[in-house]
């Protein structure tokens, strides 16, 4: 259950608010995804040495205490009750299988995945190239830049159910945006109404999408300056002094040495956009007719609406595995377009 | 530095004791009504749950503390949460099975749910016990809160929905007021006159606001049903002509322009806003506005729904219903205040007279306490439609919810959106509908 409640919180994006930004620039962001890589030194089997100060250990026990309960209990809890009947007051039998069965045979389990391969598939691509453009463009010694940095960040840290308020107004049938698109397509001749942006199943997860991008692609952004500031001036200067143009010289200097971060970035949000929750949950309730629903938002609703927290514990498993495998799949591929600058 | 050693260690037993205090801290203040009662004598502490907003909040008080008044023997406490919190909270409540903390009394909706989950006391015993009265229920309405066959809960309201209708935009566009027995060939007569549209087809004004979750109505009227059986359903029948023309009937006044689509009405702000600001001119509606209505000083009245020719009058019974904790350690107390809520002269008449709720009970809403001198005018419209209660409105067992949720709802929110026709999307619910009747192993 833990394990579950926990899910729309656990956003890479929320976790990493909690760090102060200037830590970004010294994130290693090597050792922090491939620990699993040839290059980790090894390890030497842990072994009590007398004169260790064991001290050490009583101070890191109130958070390790914390882990293993919140943590590790309750992920294992959840995998128990993935593989039980469980309703509100706890265990009443083992079901074997029988909530993954049911699950692959109920179409909403489906369309919530395929609503989120939709998400995935739109909003991390446009996050990365967005977040790219905006830290290239503010890359540059223009008047002002921290204004701009400031007010392109602005939205990461603005509460989502706000602007998921804004948006609702914004994208209202009748609202600005259609007003203005209505305007737009009326003066070019084009036959086309405005699209019922929240209303209408066509469109409700592009307007998830577009909260989603408002909300999240100025942390992109920040990441990605600093990546831009650390890559050397001198391969500028050279590539310049060989003729190079400047499209040349972003192919072919700046992308491949901010590629680590592109990788760390891909992965980042592509965990994030499995697991997103509250921008559809605030933005269109996962309607009409579960056209936006979210994996993640269906877990909750069979843990809280429905009360099947053996269901809900089961879908948490499947998007894990799935995640899971998706980020040892992008691991395994990266030595095919990742560039680390000490090999 | 053997000293700092020490006093680092120190520190951290002295953190931990705080730590593991605070853990523990919960259990003393929940264990404190037990120690008062000792001390009293004979005191009883009760907790009771509801959600609700501030204002809300301040009505139970004054119900809790006239009960109080009445029953000095029995102490009641309050835990309130805001309805987004309430069910997660309480479900945590009943799931850590402390009857420290699990309430006594609470408010609950939908019980069969939560008494096939083992967490509510059957009220049968109590009920016989006491000779306490059923049949003052409106028809129907115990149905919603029972659980084989056996009462789980006292339902607080009714859920009466009514046309309210705006007097000044009638008279605007010389139309009569509804009368008692209109109907739906009278309501699109009315409803074309007031529609106001633009230049381009696009309705301005509405004749219509009403949630897309009241479709239930027109299909009930028409003779139409959601499901076989109620109970214990074996199939879906909303592919019934009748039902299918019901829901027909509702998507067609949207597709007209008659009516407000249900994505649009909530983006306007629901139907309360959109009937004060004068963009629909009537709203179909329980009688939860009514408050506000009267606060705003509007010119309104209200009228029965109006019926098919060859249809019946319909209402769904169910209302959010008071239970007792299977796991309460005050049965007695929970029943003794339970009984008094639910009474003619109890807490029923209390929250009549403040205007917050349609009573459950028909005697009480035959009292002053409902007759007012208040608008709107035609209360017997609402005594009417609340005669005329009956199940048809959702399922009473334990999976509706999740069968409503994710599977009805959702496929009809495409007819309210206009994408797919009645009977399209009936038999793509129905299918859906009969095979997770079938997986969960309906009919029992």
């Amino acid at each position: 259950m833990g394990f579950v409640l926990e899910t729309p919180d656990t956003s890479p994006i929320s976790q990493s608010l909690n760090h102060p930004i200037s830590n970004l620039q010294s994130l290693d962001l090597q050792s922090l995804l491939l620990t699993m890589t040839p290059h980790a030194p090894s390890r030497r089997p842990f072994r009590w040495r007398p004169d260790q100060q064991w001290e050490g250990y009583l101070f890191i026990l109130p958070s390790f205490a914390g882990f293993l309960v919140f943590i590790v209990l309750a992920v294992a809890m959840s995998l128990g009750i993935s593989f039980s009947d469980w309703g509100l007051t706890g265990f009443k039998s083992f079901a074997g299988l029988r909530n993954y069965q049911q699950l692959l045979r109920d179409p909403l389990f489906w369309q919530a995945s395929s609503n989120t391969v939709f998400y995935i598939v739109t909003i991390v691509p446009m996050q990365l190239a967005l977040g790219l453009i905006m830290a290239v463009g503010l890359n540059q010694a223009i008047r002002g830049v921290t204004v701009y940095r400031l007010i392109y960040f602005m939205p990461v840290v603005t509460t989502i159910v706000a602007g998921a308020i804004v948006f609702r107004l914004l994208l209202a049938t009748n609202g600005p945006v259609n007003n203005l698109l209505a305007a737009t397509l009326g003066g070019l001749g084009i036959p086309l109404s405005a699209p019922n942006w929240l209303g209408s199943t066509q469109f409700s997860k592009w307007s998830v999408v577009i909260l989603t991008l408002w909300k999240n692609t100025g942390f992109t952004m920040v990441v990605y300056l600093a990546a831009l500031q650390g890559v050397p001036k001198e391969l500028y200067d050279a590539a310049h002094t060989d003729g190079a143009n400047a499209w040349q010289r972003f192919r072919h200097i700046t992308l491949p040495l901010i590629s680590p971060t592109t990788f760390f970035l891909f992965i980042f949000q592509m965990i994030g956009a499995f697991q997103l929750f509250t921008e559809p949950f605030v933005m269109t309730r996962g309607g009409p007719a579960n056209s936006s629903l979210s994996v993640v938002q269906y877990i909750y609703l069979a843990a809280f609406r429905d009360i099947r927290m053996d269901k809900a514990a089961a879908m948490a498993w499947m998007l894990f595995i799935v995640i899971f495998a998706f980020t040892l799949f992008q691991n395994f591929m990266q030595k095919r377009w990742v560039y680390y600058e000490s090999e | 530095m053997q000293l700092k050693r020490m006093m680092g260690i120190g520190v951290l037993v002295l953190v931990m004791a705080l730590v593991l205090s605070a853990c523990t801290g919960v259990a003393p203040q929940a264990a404190a009504p037990a120690g008062e009662q000792a001390a009293a004598g004979e005191t009883t502490t009760i907790t009771w749950a509801f959600w609700g907003s501030p204002e809300e909040a301040a009505s139970h008080k004054m119900v809790a503390d006239a009960f109080m008044a009445e029953h000095p023997e029995i102490q009641i406490e309050i835990w309130n949460q805001p309805w987004d919190d309430y069910f997660t909270k309480i479900q945590a409540l009943w799931a850590s099975g402390d009857t420290k903390v699990i309430p006594d009394v609470a408010f609950l909706w939908p019980t069969p749910r939560y008494a096939a989950e083992g967490v509510l006391e059957n009220l049968d015993p109590y009920i016989e016990a006491a000779g306490y009265d059923l049949n003052d229920y409106w028809p129907g309405l115990l149905e919603s809160a029972k659980y084989q066959g056996s009462v789980y809960g006292f339902p607080r309201d009714i859920e009466v929905n009514v046309i309210y209708y705006n007097k000044d935009m009638f008279d605007a566009a010389g139309v009569a007021y509804p009368s008692n027995d209109w109907t739906w060939d009278d309501f699109l007569a009315a409803a074309e006159k007031l529609t106001q549209k633009d230049a381009n087809g696009m309705t301005t004004v509405y004749a219509l606001a009403a949630e897309g979750g009241k479709w239930a109505k027109w299909v009930n009227q028409n003779g139409g049903a959601i499901l076989d059986d109620y109970v214990n359903p074996s199939r879906c029948m909303l592919t019934d002509p009748a039902s299918v023309a019901g829901i027909q009937f509702f998507a067609d006044l949207m597709n007209n322009g008659y009516a407000m689509r249900d994505a649009d009405l909530s983006q306007a702000g629901g139907d309360a806003a959109v009937f004060m600001s004068g963009q629909a001119a009537m709203i179909l509606q329980n009688t939860s506005r009514v408050s506000a209505f009267n606060a705003a000083g509007m010119n309104y009245d209200v009228a029965p729904a109006p019926i098919p020719a060859g249809g019946k009058r319909w209402n769904g019974a169910g209302g959010a219903a008071w239970v007792m904790s299977s796991g309460s350690d005050n049965k007695d107390a929970a029943w003794t205040f339970l009984q008094w809520l639910q009474s003619n002269g109890g807490g029923e008449t209390l929250y009549t007279e403040r205007g917050e709720i349609f009573p459950a009970l028909q005697s009480v809403a035959n009292s002053p306490a409902f007759m007012t001198d208040q608008p709107p005018a035609n209360k017997e419209a609402i005594i009417t439609e609340a005669a005329a209660s009956d199940v048809g409105g959702f399922g009473y067992f334990p999976e509706w919810d999740e069968l409503s949720g994710s599977i009805i709802e959702p496929g009809l929110q495409t007819v309210w959106a206009g994408e797919a026709d009645a009977a399209s999307a009936a038999a793509a619910i129905c299918a859906q509908a009969d095979q997770f009747l079938a997986d969960n192993g309906y009919p029992k």
